[in-house]
């Protein structure tokens, strides 16, 4: 088993409602192909530093897993079909780091 | 009038390149240690663009290591993570 993290943007019409949707839809190709979901995060909607398929702005969402070659096959096989998503990133990773997110939210942010 | 020749006589000792000539060697130490490397060193990682944006110039273009002085070895780390986040349109 390697560790793995998946990172992939959603766009921005895309309904409060069926963020949790989307996520459990990854999470389970990842459960469905013999991995084990560690972490999720969600790092919100946020501007994109340039233009990708006329997207100004997308949701981030974080996914860090175990799993082995065919667990990331089928999930980029749904990415490359999958119509809300922008773009997606799997990286390998020696171990993982489930403490630190460097997208979390600030309180100060969340109050204005 | 004396306080001005002071301030002279100071300038001309504090000067770092008073001395240098070709056949000297220069006093001061132009070796800067990498900042990536060492026990304290941040964590290099696509995810953190706050370190990462120290890295590369206005227009967006990868620093090279001889002005930021990053070791070999950090360096290839450092503009790996840096494309892995233009992939995800962090930077």
């Amino acid at each position: 088993m390697n560790c793995y993290e998946h990172t992939f943007i959603a766009k921005q019409d895309l309904p409060s409602s069926q963020t949790k949707t989307l996520v459990n839809k990854y999470e389970d190709i990842i459960k469905k192909n013999s991995g084990k979901v560690l972490k999720t995060e969600e790092w919100g909607l946020r501007n994109l530093s340039h233009i990708i398929k006329n997207n100004k702005k997308g949701f981030y969402f974080h996914i860090k897993f175990e799993g082995i070659g065919t667990t990331i096959k089928e999930l980029e096989k749904a990415g490359n079909i999958d119509e809300m998503l922008i773009r997606y990133l799997t990286v390998k990773v020696k171990k993982h780091n489930l403490e630190e997110n460097f997208f979390e939210k600030k309180d100060y942010l969340e109050n204005r | 009038m004396i306080k001005k020749r002071r301030k002279f006589n100071k300038k001309q000792k504090n000067s770092r390149y008073s001395k240098l000539s070709l056949f000297q060697k220069p006093d001061t130490n132009f070796f800067k240690p990498c900042p990536l490397s060492g026990k304290n060193a941040p964590i290099l990682n696509y995810k953190n663009i706050k370190l990462l944006k120290r890295y590369i110039s206005e227009s967006g273009r990868i620093l090279p290591s001889r002005i930021t002085s990053v070791s070999l070895k950090k360096q290839k780390e450092l503009s790996r993570s840096i494309k892995r986040a233009r992939l995800l349109a962090l930077l």
